[in-house]
């Protein structure tokens, strides 16, 4: 009874939304519809088009265009793009030929153009499918310093329509680097690009976490002489410290709030503490005299991943926040760290020192099944890392010497380099938009 | 405040009479800085044959071993030695395993020794520990000789 009418219910809805947006999108449909041709092929096939223009500040846009709306879709690695075929048009500027687009085995056609709006660059972009079926048509704006961000809000949409998904366009990456001689504290865009340095302790520098409303950056330093936690405000630029006896170190922000928890030592034993962003030291989360460190929330913050030494070598468990139940999540390998859970709640990342010492990173299940390695035969890789769109995952590696970052798709392919930058990079955190 | 200053003062003016023997031009105002190195250079010499040194760790241990308590029991004659000196224990790792919990397991070692000491008589108010994790390597190499020498505690006066 509840099924049926449910399915009733989005059925409804669903004309609803057909009378609603008769010509434009479909997005239900659409997913389908790449899902089925997508079988076996693991990318969706996409003919992208120059964005047209008429000459002068014009074409310099759209050519600038091209380059970030190649590059956005290339970098989530869930295409394979194509140049539009000779015969797209049926005569200059003419209508467009679908079916060469079908043709060479495409799914579907981006394109658009660029126009000035009052000095200022508007993008109008169209998706088609090979049956001739507009998909989608929007149109975006803003100052001409904002061309790079226009470009990427395509990026954006079009992710969502074709996999339903939210996409990494937007999202930002902390991490750490000795660039400077001193390690210190980095953000740059999902795809290594705008890297800025955020702080200037001339210290040592680790483990930094943004809050899932990027409002807060939490991170430890020796800018004191000893290891310290620091938070500070990203709008406001304020910082507070939160300066106790003993250690402090991998902060990580619970979603949805203002805290974040980190390991302190300051009552005898190291043991995992919440900690407000105005630097109050609430509620201490374990006790006992094992290491308790690099913890990592479910998505709805009811739940933590944590590394325990409280039966051994350090393993992975998972602790009920209201309930404080524990249980031991990994039992292959004996040395398994740095947990990341994934937005959508059911994997946990985490790197494992292996006995041919090298690190590798793996996946598992909440329920602990599941497990699959991702990173192999290529040194030590550690600090995995969620995009918060969970479909690509930022990771440290020291396959090509010095220790560097690198991403790769969710399931463990397409591993790449994600920027140039000199000295070591390590300890990326994948953050939401802000 | 001002009387002990006066005294401390007064206890220079004959040394810097005697060196003003020999270094008449410097300035009075030489008289208040400290006193000669003569006292120290005493409380040094038996230092010479009672070092301090550093003590080292298996992989993911921070139990001292036997090789390590011998060296304690020097480190603790050089705290007998040198009554007015305190220590910081400085607790450091290999560059296995992962930079945030060597944080946790450098702080252990250190935590390690300092209960150390403390059982070999060293007041627990001289000591001190820090951790360094993984952060600051004696030996930058990444064989297990250089990880090696960086499982270790350093002992530093303060």
């Amino acid at each position: 009874m509840k099924t049926v009418s449910y399915s009733l219910i989005r059925t409804i809805f669903a004309l609803f939304c057909l009378v609603l947006l008769p010509s434009t999108l479909r997005a239900e449909e659409v997913r389908e519809y790449i899902a089925i041709s997508k079988e076996g092929s693991g990318r969706i096939a996409v003919v992208l088009d120059k964005i047209a223009a008429k000459g002068g500040k014009e074409s310099e846009w759209a050519g600038s265009l091209d380059g970030t709306i190649q590059g956005g879709l290339d970098f989530t690695g869930l295409f394979n793009l194509m140049p539009a075929p000779l015969n797209i048009r049926s005569a200059q500027g003419g209508a467009l030929n679908l079916g060469a687009i079908g043709s060479i085995g495409a799914d579907v056609f981006v394109g658009g153009r660029v126009s000035a709006q009052n000095g200022n660059p508007a993008l109008e972009m169209q998706v088609w499918d090979v049956t001739g079926k507009l998909l989608l048509s929007r149109k975006y704006g803003g100052q001409e310093s904002a061309l790079r961000d226009i470009g990427l809000r395509f990026c954006a949409d079009l992710v969502e329509l074709l996999t339903g998904k939210r996409s990494v366009f937007g999202t930002k990456i902390v991490f750490v680097s000795n660039r400077t001689g001193q390690k210190e504290v980095y953000l740059c865009d999902f795809d290594g690009s705008n890297i800025r340095q955020l702080t200037n302790t001339k210290s040592i520098s680790l483990t930094p976490s943004v809050s899932s409303d990027g409002r807060f950056l939490a991170w430890t330093d020796f800018s004191s002489g000893r290891p310290d936690l620091y938070i500070r405000n990203l709008s406001t630029g304020s910082t507070v410290s939160v300066k106790k006896q003993g250690v402090c170190i991998s902060p990580a922000w619970r979603p949805g709030t203002d805290e974040c928890v980190t390991t302190l030592s300051h009552e005898g034993t190291q043991d995992l503490y919440l900690v407000k962003a105005n630097g109050a030291v609430g509620r201490r989360l374990t006790s006992g005299h094992s290491i308790e460190v690099s913890a990592t929330f479910s998505p709805d913050g009811s739940k933590m991943a944590f590394v325990s030494t409280r039966e051994g070598p350090p393993q992975i468990f998972i602790q009920d926040l209201s309930t404080g139940a524990v249980r031991r999540l990994t039992y292959t390998g004996s040395y398994n760290t740095q947990p990341s859970w994934s937005p959508a709640g059911d994997k946990i990342l985490y790197s494992s020192l292996q006995k041919n010492g090298e690190i590798n990173i793996f996946a598992i299940n909440t329920d602990g099944s599941g497990l699959l390695q991702l990173t192999s035969g290529s040194r030590n890789n550690e600090y995995p890392s969620w995009s918060p769109d969970g479909s690509m995952i930022v990771f440290s590696s020291t396959r090509d010497g010095s220790r560097k970052l690198y991403v790769m798709n969710a399931d463990g392919t397409n591993q790449r380099p994600l920027l140039k930058m000199k000295g070591e990079q390590q300890q990326p955190s994948w953050s939401v938009r802000n | 405040m001002i009387p002990l200053k006066t005294i401390t003062r007064a206890m220079y003016v004959p040394a810097a009479l005697f060196l003003g023997a020999c270094c008449c031009n410097k300035p009075v105002a030489r008289q208040e800085q400290p006193p000669a190195p003569a006292a120290p250079a005493e409380a040094q010499a038996p230092v010479k044959s009672v070092k301090l040194g550093d003590i080292f760790f298996d992989f993911d241990r921070s139990m001292i071993t036997a090789e390590s308590e011998a060296q304690l029991k020097t480190n603790a004659e050089w705290m007998a030695a040198n009554k007015g000196k305190g220590l910081v224990c400085e607790g450091h790792c290999d560059e296995r395993g992962t930079a945030e919990y060597n944080m946790a397991l450098g702080e252990r070692r250190a935590q390690s020794a300092k209960e150390s000491l403390m059982s070999l008589g060293v007041s627990g108010d001289r000591l001190s520990t820090i951790s360094y994790g993984e952060e600051k390597p004696f030996d930058t190499g990444h064989n297990e000789d250089a990880w090696a020498k960086n499982r270790r505690v350093h002992f530093v006066e303060k």
